[in-house]
């Protein structure tokens, strides 16, 4: 419980940015993500399932406020409805609710909107927010438009200005410093270890670095690729997900390598401008084999 | 000062509650009748010696080891004997017990130092020191009460290098180490002085908590006044289970145990202070391990009304809660020992052994146990388990009744610690789970041993 909490506070930076810059309608999604999750776990526990109610523990706020930060900020109130069914309906309590979900219950919900409703979740143009901002509201995002024209087609964007403050995408990925705040509060607090993170940063840097100083034309960097689209809300709330990610250091280490391999690889060669949540998914497959081959170290049984 | 050092896996830092260390051990009185118990030791238990109508002295032997693992047990008061019969313990089951009447006038046995003069010359016959150890019953006051002479005797082929003295005291609440270490200091010092020479002139390392500076400091000048060779006093970090065997030895020598090995194995022999006070007793004054001191503790008893008492063994817990002051109106739950790995007193009427180290009251804020939910896969159990165990896998195991996946995954080696369960979100039994999976686990691992020394028995009869 207090642990859940701590993750809605470490969301709050993120949260209290998109409201700033994306306004009323990303109030409004956030409003109605939290509540149908809420609501949809409580209806299931009580009529369903006919056992205690568990919205008491937060996970499902936890649900509900990552899969508004997943969706972009002109998504429509019943996508987003249809969005939490899938999350809690599905994927969390059709597999016996709080730690017992193979697949993250806010991704699979994203990927499953993405591919039901793609034009609304790539609809990226940016409503009016309580902070004004002009220049910002352009649509197409920087990993869009890499895909589309190429790397040199955003070779000359400020990547301190992304870091900041990134408009467009989804409404988690306006700042990459608002999130990074908010993981480092999880560190303080040790409600997660940095293993997976670190090594998901590792991976794509790596192999967005080679990529890029073999062909820089074709393929954007390390810089970029790390501060655009959803590395980094990705690497931070979701991979770190109790539940879907491995139990040991090392387990976590190989699982945030296959997540940047796999993400690097859809952005390089994939359909899709943008590839983390296919990522996370497919490496949530994985998970319970790490679990069998990674241990922690046992005292002396080394 | 030497810098603090702590074990490499797990652990966790629950709230010390020394709360009775100001108090200076005080001497319990008698009551009329006591009762000595006869498995108050590792092992098998005592065969009395003594029969109803007998009178015995103080530290008279009344009981001989029953078996290579056991230990001589003697009269802690002098008197008659009323009766050799079943008594509950503390958890409720029956042992034998030897009733003894006190009478008035003490009266010691025969050969036994009484005086109160510090002898630090040390015998140089290894072999009478050993018996003497023996002889007065000496055995493990840090909870285990395996024999001493039997621990110190580690055969020939073994290489002691280093005794290691637990003065760690890392359960809350307890304070009875605490209080022997700046009280006693020195006679702590000559009998691991005394260790020392039967394991061979090894070196001594005397391992104390952080938040005991005073012993620290009190241990520290005996070492430097009595002036032994090798001995030294060694700051620990504050970490619950630091004085857990394998862990300390981890702490001071960064050396592992082997599972299902002894410590001697890596050239460690640990002995606890209490111990250490009783060797010293037993070999330079010929005292019988007959008394032990015992703190009266808990969250819900103001500081005036905790106590450390020097008590005698067979005197009934139900006295010396009534002597000091009754059970306060807060608690919920009696323990004897430390919160995190004491035993519940399911029988108040139980009686002192030589291992007793406390009666401790716990509100029902600090014992009540909170609703399970689902476990999250946080791993904090993981994190905590000082064995590098993963309780969450053990739990799950346990409740599939896979014996041989947690064998595989070393439920065996479970000290017992109840870290998993203090770190647990979800409020998981953990450990109540993990103990009853190593139980059924050691069973199947003795059972195949045993099958395993008849075959190769058969076959050499062949």
């Amino acid at each position: 419980m207090s642990l859940m909490r701590d993750v809605v506070i470490a969301l709050m930076p993120a949260v209290i940015v998109s409201v700033l810059f994306y306004g009323w309608s990303e109030l409004l999604i956030l409003a109605v993500s939290v509540a149908s999750c809420v609501l949809l776990e409580w209806a299931i526990t009580k009529w369903l399932l006919k056992k205690p109610c568990t919205v008491g523990d937060l996970s499902a706020v936890v649900t509900g406020l990552l899969l508004a930060m997943n969706l972009p900020s002109t998504t429509p109130w019943w996508v987003v409805v249809i969005g939490a069914v899938m999350a809690i309906g599905v994927a969390k309590m059709t597999f016996g609710g709080l730690g017992q979900n193979i697949f993250n219950p806010a991704i699979t919900a994203r990927v499953f909107l993405l591919i039901s409703f793609p034009a609304i979740m790539t609809d990226w143009t940016v409503p009016q927010g309580f902070i004004q901002n002009v220049d910002a509201v352009s649509g197409a995002t920087l990993l869009g438009i890499a895909g589309e024209k190429g790397a040199l087609a955003v070779a000359d964007v400020d990547m301190l200005n992304t870091f900041l403050l990134n408009i467009g995408g989804s409404a988690g990925e306006i700042s990459a410093l608002a999130l990074l705040a908010g993981w480092v509060y999880l560190l303080v607090r040790k409600v997660i270890k940095p293993w997976i993170t670190l090594s998901i940063f590792g991976t794509v840097a790596v192999i967005a670095a080679i990529f890029h100083l073999c062909n820089p034309e074709m393929f954007t960097g390390p810089v970029f690729n790390l501060l655009t689209g959803g590395i980094i809300l990705g690497a931070c709330f979701m991979a770190t997900d109790y539940v879907t990610s491995p139990m040991s250091n090392w387990g976590g280490v190989v699982y945030g390598v296959g997540i940047g391999i796999v993400v690097m690889m859809i952005r390089y060669f994939g359909s899709y401008p943008e590839g983390m949540s296919f990522a996370i998914l497919i490496m949530n497959c994985v998970v319970p084999l790490l679990n069998r081959w990674f241990h922690q170290r046992k005292y002396g049984r080394a | 000062m030497a810098s603090k050092i702590t074990f490499s896996i797990g652990g966790v830092h629950p709230a010390d509650n020394k709360i009775a260390r100001g108090r200076a051990i005080e001497v319990l009185p008698l009551p009329k009748t006591v009762y000595v118990s006869m498995a108050q030791h590792l092992g098998a238990p005592a065969k009395p010696l003594v029969a109803a109508g007998d009178s015995v002295r103080t530290g008279q032997v009344i009981a001989e080891p029953g078996g290579f693992i056991s230990a001589f047990v003697h009269s802690p008061v002098t008197g008659t004997v009323k009766s050799i019969a079943p008594r509950k313990d503390l958890a409720g089951n029956l042992v034998t017990h030897i009733e003894i009447a006190v009478a008035d006038e003490e009266v010691w046995a025969e050969g036994i130092d009484l005086t109160p003069g510090l002898v630090t010359e040390l015998p140089s016959d290894v072999p009478a020191m050993l018996e003497r150890i023996k002889a007065n019953g000496v055995v493990g006051l840090g909870g285990a009460t395996f024999p001493t002479h039997v621990k110190l005797n580690p055969g020939p082929n073994a290489h002691p290098e280093c005794l290691i003295l637990n003065g760690a005291e890392c359960e809350p609440f307890l304070t009875s180490d605490f209080r022997i270490m700046v009280e006693r200091p020195k006679e702590i010092v000559v009998g691991a002085a005394i260790m020392q020479k039967i394991l061979g002139g090894c070196k001594c390392v005397i391992g104390i908590e952080e938040n005991k500076p005073e012993a620290i400091e009190a241990m520290g000048k005996a070492v430097a006044e009595l002036g032994y060779q090798g001995i030294s006093v060694q700051p620990l970090k504050k970490r619950y289970p630091q004085g857990g065997e394998k862990q300390l030895i981890d702490a001071v020598m960064h050396r592992q145990v082997k599972s299902g090995a002894l410590p001697i194995s890596v050239g460690a022999v640990v002995q606890n202070v209490a111990t250490s006070l009783a060797v010293y007793e037993a070999v330079q004054k010929n005292r019988p391990l007959i008394t032990n001191t015992l703190t009266v503790t808990g969250d819900c008893l103001p500081v005036e009304k905790q106590h450390n008492y020097l008590f005698r063994i067979g005197v009934p817990l139900s006295f010396i809660a009534e002597y000091a002051g009754g059970i306060p109106e807060g608690a919920a739950k009696l323990v004897s020992g430390g919160p995190m790995m004491g035993r519940a007193i399911a029988n108040i009427d139980a009686c002192t052994v030589k291992g007793s180290s406390s009666i401790l009251y716990l509100s029902e804020a600090l014992t009540k146990r909170k609703p399970e939910s689902n476990c999250i896969r946080c791993g904090k159990c993981a994190d905590a388990c000082p064995m590098g165990l993963e309780p969450f896998l053990l739990n799950r195991l346990y409740k599939a009744g896979d014996l041989g996946q947690l064998e595989d995954n070393a439920a065996q080696d479970c000290i017992e610690c109840g870290c998993c369960l203090y770190s647990c979100p979800a409020n998981i039994p953990l450990l109540d789970n993990i103990r009853q999976a190593k139980g059924q686990v050691m069973g199947v691992i003795r059972a195949r041993a045993a099958a395993a020394k008849a075959a190769a028995e058969a076959a050499k009869n062949q």
